[in-house]
């Protein structure tokens, strides 16, 4: 491979990247509950790519409540505003829940005409006829997004059940244990295995009032983990995306999986 | 086996049993006395919650001394101890609960065992106080301390939310 072609590819990367670059999150207002009775929890939901100001609405249609005992719930009640939507929800039992608003999984085809990025929703074999003759660079991708959360009232539970599609995190340390200056473990799997260099960026919360948005860039190792540390109490957001050739696909050039976890390091 | 044999023997059984007892970690605890000292606060007050308890050198708790507390909805902001030990074992918090005391002075004292009333062994320690209080501050005051033996006094300094304190460790 020579240097322009080296540089080509590394400027490909970056554009693709920048495109899928968008922060989502979700929100809930508490990561850890104590209660008798049972509480209440809100989450935000948004497309914002300032860790944790609200910006897009995102629909809250697609948020699903995973229960400690595994079934899948919906929010109480949800509204969507113009830069958030919000969605309700009791906890009624002990253990940890974890708050998803996951896309559906979708192709998508990206391609440069008269030096412009466009995007159409379609797969290879969808894309005659839909392509316009001047279309370059032209690439479909498979992209799956979890945009997802812990939370945990009374006693945790390991509420990490995985489906095998494309990007997904395990917490191997509980997410209602995180503290600041202690280490954390998260595992990556990419179709079910685990998954060495999938790159992961941490920003913590308050992104607005920082010149330096003091993103800590990592990359999984061999076990698919990564370990970090807190260095103060707060809430993080969590972006991780991992991608493949997929040659032997008639419907995708490329697969792409991405993960948004937002959790809290306590006061320790 | 003559007499003397017999003697000797039970001399040498007598020593044995006697460093048995001797041994501190398996009889007497030692003592833990602290002069808990909650500070007086200027404007709305309400008493602060309060725990305390003892973590081994692994940072694993190994006993809850104390836990002053009102509705199970504000345990969860005593931090540590919540994440340590509280949100494990809902049965076991009922059971060390007492209710929230004003600001003053408490001296308390305790025995330097686990949370089943089994000796701690020798080895190195830390105390924990964490002091939270509504709509006001957090404190967290960890003091390490050695179990060897050996008599250990410490001075606790003041924190937003305590007046300085004491701390004993003292061999029985």
């Amino acid at each position: 491979m020579n240097l322009k072609k080296i540089i080509a590819l590394t400027i490909a990367c970056a554009i693709s990247t920048q495109t899928f670059a968008h922060s989502r999150w979700v929100l809930p207002t508490h990561f850890n509950l104590s209660a008798e009775q049972g509480e209440w929890i809100m989450v935000d939901i948004t497309a914002s790519n300032e860790t944790f100001n609200v910006d897009k609405a995102m629909g809250a249609d697609l948020v699903r409540i995973i229960t400690p005992d595994g079934k899948s719930s919906r929010p109480s009640s949800t509204y969507k505003g113009h830069r958030k939507s919000v969605a309700d929800y009791f906890l009624a039992e002990s253990g940890t829940y974890k708050i998803t608003n996951n896309s559906h999984p979708s192709y998508m085809t990206s391609y440069t005409m008269n030096g412009d990025r466009k995007r159409l929703s379609a797969n290879k074999a969808e894309l005659s006829g839909q392509l316009p003759n001047e279309a370059k660079e032209i690439k479909t991708t498979y992209r799956y997004s979890r945009i997802e959360s812990y939370v945990t009232m009374n006693t945790p539970s390991d509420n990490f059940k995985t489906d095998g599609q494309l990007l997904e995190l395990i917490p191997v340390t509980h997410p209602s244990d995180i503290a600041e200056n202690e280490k954390v473990t998260f595992k990556f799997l990419f179709n079910g295995k685990a998954q060495k260099d999938v790159s992961v960026e941490i920003t913590a919360d308050g992104a607005r009032y920082r010149n330096n948005p003091q993103t800590l860039t990592l990359v999984s190792n061999e076990k698919g983990e990564i370990n970090f540390m807190p260095k103060a109490a707060g809430r993080y957001l969590l972006i991780a995306e991992h991608q493949e050739n997929t040659p032997k696909s008639p419907l995708a050039d490329q697969q792409m999986g991405s993960v948004f976890l937002t959790f809290e390091a306590q006061l320790n | 086996m003559n007499i003397k044999t017999v003697r000797l023997l039970l001399i040498v059984l007598t020593f044995i049993n006697f460093t048995v007892f001797a041994n501190p970690s398996n009889s007497t605890p030692a003592e833990l006395n602290i002069e808990l000292n909650l500070k007086q606060q200027l404007g709305e007050y309400h008493p602060p919650y309060v725990a305390s308890w003892i973590e081994n050198s692994q940072g694993n708790p190994v006993r809850t001394l104390l836990l002053w507390r009102e509705k199970a909805k504000w345990l969860k902001d005593i931090r540590r101890w919540w994440r340590k030990v509280g949100k494990k074992d809902a049965e076991f918090v009922d059971g060390i609960t007492s209710a929230t005391r004003a600001a003053g002075k408490y001296p308390l004292n305790f025995l330097a065992q686990d949370d089943r009333n089994t000796t701690l062994k020798k080895g190195q320690y830390t105390l924990f106080i964490e002091v939270v209080r509504e709509n006001g501050g957090r404190s967290i005051i960890r003091q390490p301390f050695t179990l060897n033996g050996e008599k250990e006094t410490f001075t606790l300094a003041a924190t937003h939310e305590t007046d300085e304190m004491s701390f004993s460790v003292s061999p029985r």
